[in-house]
Order: structure tokens, then sequence, then C-alpha cells
């Protein structure tokens, strides 16, 4: 499927909404991060959402089927979670993580799952043109970024995730559940201890108000590729009441050592 | 068409019956759109233990593939009485045959009753069906 299909394919449903709620948290909890995004998977009443985040503290989120053994980082690292979505560990430093939660029937969704990633991928691809980042999907074949046994999700490449410069430097993975999707998407920033050697925007974007500077660029990409219009928003009371009911779960013994 | 010897979940399981039990699994709709064609992308599967009772569209368990992780939800209430151990071990089978060496979970049923299942030709329709 070509780029251009793969991105009119998820703009061409009628019915799908063209307004989507926005919902930014600037330094937020791990616990809250993770659990306004369940909350808002198991809600089919929620609008269409973008989530734009980042974490205070910095923390190290593992994939869901992953085994704690198998994430050398995880013994140490002072801020632990567990996500819902799978794949590797993710350093929540000098990053900006998306989430999209949705309807499986909406048109960005309801193909087989690669071709979300390429529609979603694209969009990252665009918005990081804008900064002059050559960025492609991986493709076969691997990445110079490739680790063994870290368990780090950017040292194990796959060929939809998004590299420059033969680094890998965005991730995604998703969970579905009860009809919805929820999408997860992570962009280095910056450079971390724990993920040497991938791509990162360093070199692309002034390291003062790169968050800022790049999400307004992704937003932009969005809207675009996907014909929507975003409207910023909190999120409601009982939002956030589920949010920190389903948060506490995530940095808990038993989900952390569940695997 | 997809087998009419089962019943369908809208969420693409289905169950047969076999003697007095049951037999779930997912169909090839479910498998193309976790790997889209590539058995190898089908990475864990999580199953019940025997003994678990299960609820009408209770999860029982999780399939993950290289970029997505799905609930597996139960199509009647009943007790686990059998897991394909083959499957959890080497998920190319679920993928090469999703309709018998592919099945999932053995459960003794509590109520064998379909009538809030889909036949195959309706499970076919729910497949055609737009955003709405």
């Amino acid at each position: 499927m070509s780029r251009s299909s793969v991105l009119s394919s998820a703009r061409s449903d009628s019915a799908s909404p063209r307004t989507w709620r926005l919902i930014e948290s600037w330094d937020a909890s791990p616990e809250f991060n993770m659990g306004l995004d369940e909350a808002l998977l198991d809600d089919p009443g929620a609008p269409p959402t973008l989530r734009l985040y980042t974490w205070s503290p910095d923390t190290l989120s593992l994939g869901y089927f992953q085994k704690w053994a198998d994430v050398p980082a995880a013994a140490n690292a002072a801020t632990v979670v567990r996500r819902i979505t799978g794949g590797g560990a993710i350093h929540h430093q000098a990053e900006l993580t998306f989430s999209i939660v949705l309807p499986q029937t909406h048109a960005l969704f309801r193909d087989p799952v690669p071709l979300s990633y390429e529609r979603i991928h694209a969009a990252l691809i665009a918005a990081l043109s804008e900064f002059g980042v050559e960025a492609a999907l991986a493709g076969p074949g691997g990445l110079r970024s490739d680790r063994e046994q870290t368990g780090m999700c950017f040292h194990a490449s796959t060929p939809l995730d998004v590299a420059w410069g033969t680094r890998k430097g965005a991730g995604s993975a998703q969970r579905r559940r009860g009809g919805r999707v929820l999408h997860h998407g992570s962009i280095k920033l910056g450079s971390t201890p724990l993920e040497g050697e991938i791509a990162t925007l360093e070199e692309f974007l002034p390291a003062e108000n790169v968050v800022q500077t790049f999400a307004a660029a992704l937003l932009r990409a969005m809207e675009t590729s996907f014909a929507v219009r975003f409207e910023r928003q909190e999120p409601s009371a009982a939002e956030q009441s589920a949010a920190r009911r389903l948060g506490e779960r995530y940095s808990s013994a038993a989900f952390l050592h569940r695997r | 068409m997809r087998p009419d010897d089962r019943h369908y979940l809208p969420s693409h399981e289905w169950v047969k019956s076999d003697g007095d039990t049951v037999v779930f699994g997912i169909t090839d709709f479910a498998v193309e759109e976790l790997s889209h064609g590539n058995e190898d992308d089908l990475v864990y599967c999580d199953l019940p233990e025997p003994g678990r009772k299960l609820a009408q569209g209770e999860t029982f368990g999780e399939i993950e593939s290289v970029k997505a992780v799905a609930d597996l939800n139960s199509p009647l209430p009943g007790e686990v009485v059998e897991v394909n151990k083959t499957i959890e071990d080497h998920l190319q089978v679920l993928a090469r045959d999703p309709w018998d060496k592919g099945w999932l979970i053995r459960v003794k049923p509590d109520d064998t009753s379909t009538s809030h299942l889909l036949d195959a030709e309706g499970y076919e329709a729910s497949l055609g069906k737009a955003d709405g």
C-alpha cells in the first residue's frame, strides 16, 4: 500500500468524528498517565482522544508480557510501572509519549493492526520532517541501535518502527479491548543512559522547549494526516477519579512481577 | 464462509460443542488482524489454568502480536477443563490453523444456550459492518 493511500484510508471514512479531544498532561505521575489511558480505553462513551504527556519522575515502563528478569535496568530503576500495551521497556526521560484511544471500528484502526501503525507513524514522520529529520519506517533487516539482552524497546526494532540515521527513534504499542483501541507512542527527544545509541532529536531541535516544539508539530501533522481538529480539554472529574483508582496497580509489586 | 459447526462472538472468538464440553478458539479474522499474514508476529498467549470458572463474556486470556495485545473473551460460562499447551509454546499453530489445531481452551459449560451468539452467517455479516 503506498504512503498516500495509507494516509487517505485513515481519513476517508465520512462517519468518523472530525473533532478529537486533546488532553495534555505535562510532568504527570506514571500512575496517572497509565490510569487515564486505561480509563479512556474502557469507557465506550469517551470521545476520540489524543493525549500528549511526559512523566515525573522519570519512569521505566515495562511491556505487558515482558518478563521482569529480561529487563536488567528494572532492578535498579527508581520508578517502574508495567503498561497494558505490549513491547519492550521504555525509559520515559527526555521523551514524549502520546496515546490515541478510539473505537476499533474507526477508520484508523478497523484494518489489520500493522496498517494502523503505518498510518500513525506516517504522521510522526511528517512531524519530524518539519525539523529536517529524514525519518522513515525501519523496514526489515534491523537497525544500528539494536542491542541484545537489554529488554529496552528502542534496542529491539521492528519493521514498522520509525527510524532516522539507521537508528530507532520512535515506536508504538497497542491494547485492544472491548471493541476499543489504545495506541501508545514514544518519541525520544534526547538520549538517556538506559537507551544508548538510539536516534533522538537532540541535533535537530534546541533543548529549550523541545517538548512543546515537537508536540506542536505532531499536532499539525496529525490534523493533516487524519483530517481532524483538536480541542484542548481537561479530563472530566470522573475520568480523573478513574485514573487515580486504576493507576494504583501499575506500580504495584503484583503487577510489576506478574511475569 | 467460516465454519458453520460453531458459534461466534463479534469480538472474533468461536465456541464449538464437543460431547459434554465446548472448545473455544479465535477466528482467522482475529489472527489476520493481529499478524497481517505473518505467523511469527504472534508472540505470546496467556491462557487460564484448568479449574478456573468463567462467566459469559469474561476475559479468559490475552494474546500478543508484535504490535498489539488483545483480550480473549468467553462465549459461554463454565469451568476450564483443558488448555491447549501446544499453542502456548508454538503460536504458529494458531496462526496456521485457528479452526482445529489452534483451539485455545476446553470448558465444561454451565449453560449451552447460544442465543446471544452469532452463527457463521451472522459472524460474516458482522465483519462487513462499517463504522456508524
